[in-house]
């Protein structure tokens, strides 16, 4: 399925909530629509499914123009945020409803649902109403009630959101896995960058109703293409620096460090912002040659490894990664070393990759 | 933190009931204050069964209990009818109210259309319009198109003045419906109405309790409408029956006593068996 | 599996929209809620609000049921100068002044089973009870506790306080005085559960911080509590006030039938009284206007305060 320059636009006056949207999803493909609030990512979401109109641009399920299509006409199923399940309906109810609704034979709805209540371990609820049910299997019924209809495409409003940490980790898993069984097109939205990190094939980042990329995970968080991705995907975050062009590289933290790449053509002042992930700094000794020193903030200890917080001279705040279990304490001094293969480069005004 | 901890020996046994509070004398004395407020509420009921359990003699100069009254009741007033009209009325009526107002509160709560708020104003401030000023004139045009027969007439009015209120009390509570569970609707295919039909109506089964129970008491209660449009003898509601005969100086008021009861009555159960609602309803008109 | 690596190089875009666009779904959507409103608008319409418009004209004539002939808006001045007219104003004016009774009596009873001592739900129930009663049940035993015989004189010498006894019927004040106290007491069970309700949801922090700084029960309630039960006294109060001058109907009928005299005519059982019974249908439409501009202006009184302190 593919957006072609889809927007949407609340009042006039406003900024559209989604911005001329352009992507192509191919067939089997879990993508993940990730952003902020704000970001346009639930309105784009809901314009696939029809909840929304299209003011503006296209969209297309396979070959079709579904774009002044009813939902119904779609075929799509969609998994809400807070599930909507039908409160006066049982389990079984519920999953089978809008089969019923298209007039589907009774015995071969009986076998859709059975079969979606063994592939989700619902069996043993099919009798019960939703309010006698937990989060996490009032959530599988939701997704029950997708997969029944074998439809072309899964719409996902952050179906995770509404879980406990814990079981928001194993249901991931399961919901990535039954994609992959299942080969439908999803299309998956959430506000978690690790979520999206680590279930789609591909991750599309807004910010405020505008694509910002569209990349495999790990291309994302490798090439960040503006100061916007790099920063909202990775936790913790890159650190973000401001910093000039010099003769023989970028200054940055008082430090000149040499470029390791051609840069594209300056901007008009030559300030860029440099991008370094806790990862790519290293903690030393103060005041070895080749490092900056920093005063110790705050350390948070995950047990594999550690992050280090810290200020440096003028007040930049930074977030050093400190492998293993040996931390610097907090108020002491520490050198860092900033490795220029893993700098990234972005316009001082435009916050564009370099 | 370290520090002397008691040892073994010294530690109080495993608590095993709550400590009760010692404060006996507010507590009696607010159940006794209780106890009193009760009679006076209640007075009346006290009244109706005494009175009615007495002969007209013996309610006038003293004396004993028996159920004369309640045999004279049969020979003053056509109870039995009265009570089958009073239910006829009664659920035509409510039915009315639910059809309109439900539809009407899904529609201005979740189906938008251009000049909604215009109509839903003009349908909610109709609370606002007291029956007496319009009996009159719907008197007449209810009588000029013909309808003054049988129940028509009553059954259009109720249902007239219990219909605004329904719909604010519909529009408030399917606001409240998450929009979720309806688009969940959309998705699976089916059309507004039926998802009007199939989804919304369910889960507004509490509201229409309340409605139920409110237009009940207000209707079986009634008497203006009754008195005026239900003119013919046969088709009276009891409550009309009943104030007919009491402005009409029966001084008989054991009897008087005993048809209070039998039109109180099934006003009280259905009031007992949806008490709960009635609260709700009450109080939706408060909340946001 | 195509990439598309970077953004749209955002120079060749269509222009972005700058309006919402109505759609033919959205249409049809409209369609469907005008449809489902429909029914309820038309029966408001033709049953109350065209009879209202309908007593707008009629007041300004002399009818009789079946020949309107036009007086004018000096049907108006002229009924203002009629002393039953102005009698049956003040009856009403009195008649509000039970209405604190009717106020403070249940929000004292909803302080008192909010406390929940031992068997609250069921004095709740039988003191709502009498809310089923019907105001014809309530007129004929108020009747009979009033009369000259009746049970509150009985009480009264009972006390030693018989010299108040009196036929409180056939006086015109205490007429008055016994619908006016009837009134508030069948106001008690509706305005008692709205307080409970209220109460029900008060933070009860706020009285536990209120303990905590030293105020003792009655200060608790009169600082703390009350206050933050505002709306829920303004909605009661709205409701009594729409009783006072829209329920009482019934009452009246069954209790005096308007007497002594006019002593306990109030404006709609005036209304009543001047249609049906004298048959004077424009003089009684025209006092259904102005029962209407009374409840008109209350109610928008009551909204708007209710607004603005928000």
């Amino acid at each position: 399925m593919r957006f072609e320059y889809a927007s949407r636009i609340y009042a006039a006056g406003h900024r559209p909530a989604v911005d001329r949207l352009s992507l192509e999803i191919a067939d089997g493909e879990l993508c993940v629509l990730v952003g902020p609030s704000g970001s346009g990512k639930s309105t784009a979401l809901r314009m696939l499914a029809g909840l929304e109109p299209v003011d503006g641009g296209k969209i297309y399920i396979g070959e079709r123009d579904v774009t002044d299509l009813a939902p119904k006409r779609r075929d799509i199923a969609m998994v809400f945020q807070s599930y909507a399940l039908y409160p006066h309906m049982t389990v079984a109810q519920n999953l089978g409803f809008a089969l019923r609704v298209k007039r589907m034979p009774r015995d071969e709805v009986k076998r859709r649902v059975e079969e979606a209540a063994r592939l989700l371990e619902l069996e043993p609820f099919l009798k019960r109403r939703p309010r006698a049910l937990s989060g996490g299997q009032r959530q599988r019924v939701a997704m029950g009630r997708a997969i029944v209809r074998e439809p072309q495409v899964f719409c996902m409003d952050e179906p995770l959101s509404n879980l406990d940490a814990k079981l928001r980790v194993s249901t991931r898993t399961q919901i990535a896995s039954l994609q992959r069984r299942l080969g439908v097109t999803t299309v998956y939205v959430t506000h978690d960058q690790v979520e999206a990190m680590t279930m789609g094939d591909r991750v599309a980042v807004l910010h405020e109703g505008v694509l910002q990329q569209v990349d495999r995970p790990l291309d994302i968080y490798d090439r960040p293409c503006n100061v916007f991705v790099a920063g909202f995907m990775g936790s913790p975050a890159m650190n973000l620096l401001p910093g000039r062009r010099v003769t023989d590289g970028l200054e940055v933290l008082g430090s000149v460090v040499p470029v390791p790449r051609e840069l594209g053509a300056p901007g008009t002042s030559g300030a860029v912002t440099a991008g370094v992930r806790p990862e790519g700094l290293q903690l030393d000794d103060p005041g070895r040659p080749g490092t900056i020193p920093a005063t110790v903030e705050f350390v948070e200890e995950l047990g594999s490894d550690g992050f280090v917080y810290g200020t440096v001279e003028g007040g930049q705040r930074i977030t050093i990664r400190s492998p293993g279990r040996r931390h610097p304490s907090i108020g002491s001094q520490v050198g860092v070393r900033l490795d220029p293969a893993q700098l990234h480069v972005f316009d001082g005004e435009s916050g564009e990759r370099l | 933190m370290s520090g002397v901890l008691p040892t073994l020996d010294d530690l109080p046994g495993p608590v095993t009931e709550p400590r009760k509070i010692r404060r006996p004398f507010a507590g009696s004395a607010l159940f006794i204050a209780m106890i009193v407020i009760g009679v006076v509420m209640l007075y009346p009921f006290y009244f109706m069964i005494d009175t009615s359990l007495r002969s007209e003699s013996s309610f006038l100069n003293g004396g004993g209990h028996s159920l004369d009254s309640w045999r004279a009741l049969d020979s003053t007033l056509p109870w039995g009818q009265q009570l089958i009209n009073s239910t006829i009325v009664c659920l035509l009526s409510i039915g009315i109210i639910l059809v309109c107002s439900s539809m009407a509160g899904f529609a201005f709560a979740k189906l938008r259309y251009p000049g909604a708020s215009g109509v839903f104003v003009a349908i909610i401030a109709a609370i606002l319009i007291p029956v007496q000023s319009i009996v009159i004139p719907a008197y007449v045009d209810i009588a000029h198109w013909h309808l003054l027969t049988s129940y028509t007439g009553a059954v259009l009015m109720y249902s007239a003045i219990g219909t605004p209120f329904a719909t604010f009390l519909m529009t408030v509570y399917y606001r409240s419906l998450p929009d979720e569970v309806l688009e969940a609707g959309v998705i699976d295919g089916l059309s507004y109405p039926m998802i009007f039909l199939r989804i919304a109506l369910p889960m507004s089964v509490p509201a229409l309790a309340t409605i139920f129970v409110l237009q009940f008491i207000q209707i079986w209660d009634d008497l203006l409408i009754g008195l005026l449009f239900l003119q013919n003898t046969s088709e009276r509601t009891i409550t009309v029956g009943l104030g007919a005969l009491a402005a009409g100086r029966t001084t008989d008021i054991p009897v008087l006593m005993a048809g209070s009861l039998v039109s109180a009555l099934p006003a009280i159960v259905v009031f007992l068996i949806f008490q709960r609602f009635l609260v709700n309803g009450l109080t939706a008109g408060i909340g946001r | 599996m195509t990439t598309q690596a970077t953004p749209n190089p955002r120079t060749d875009l269509p222009p972005a929209p700058t309006r919402p666009r109505r759609t033919r779904l959205h249409r049809g959507r409209s369609w469907v809620g005008l449809a489902m409103t429909a029914p309820a608008f038309v029966l408001v319409a033709v049953i109350l609000g065209w009879p209202m418009l309908q007593a707008f004209y009629y007041s300004m004539t002399q009818w009789d049921g079946i020949t309107a002939t036009w007086v004018g808006p000096s049907a108006y001045t002229h009924e203002f100068h009629d002393p039953a007219f102005r009698r049956v104003l003040q009856n009403n004016a009195l008649l509000l002044l039970a209405i604190p009774l009717a106020l403070v009596i249940p929000l004292g009873i909803a302080f008192l089973l909010d406390t929940h001592v031992f068997g609250w739900r069921i004095f709740r129930s039988a003191y709502f009870l009498p809310t089923a009663i019907s105001w014809v049940v309530i007129g004929m035993v108020a009747e009979r506790f009033f009369a000259a015989h009746g049970q509150l004189n009985s009480m009264l010498s009972a006390v030693g306080l018989g010299f108040l006894s009196t036929d409180f019927l056939s006086g015109e004040r205490t007429a008055l005085l016994a619908v006016a106290l009837t009134f508030a007491w069948s106001m008690i069970g509706t305005n008692m559960i709205i307080f409970l309700t209220g109460m029900a949801t008060l933070d009860p922090h706020l009285a536990e911080a209120a303990r905590v700084d030293g105020a003792g029960g009655w200060q608790t309630f009169r600082r703390v509590t009350v206050p933050q039960l505002k709306r829920f006294i303004q909605f009661a109060l709205m409701m009594t006030l729409i009783s006072a001058f829209t329920a009482l109907f019934s009452l009246i009928f069954v209790m005096t039938s308007g007497g002594p005299g006019y002593g306990t005519t109030t404006l709609e059982f005036f209304v009543y009284q001047t249609a049906f019974a004298v048959g004077q249908f424009g003089t009684g439409a025209m006092l259904g206007v102005i029962l209407f501009v009374i409840m008109a202006t209350v109610g928008i009184v009551q909204i708007v305060l209710l607004r603005t302190k928000e």
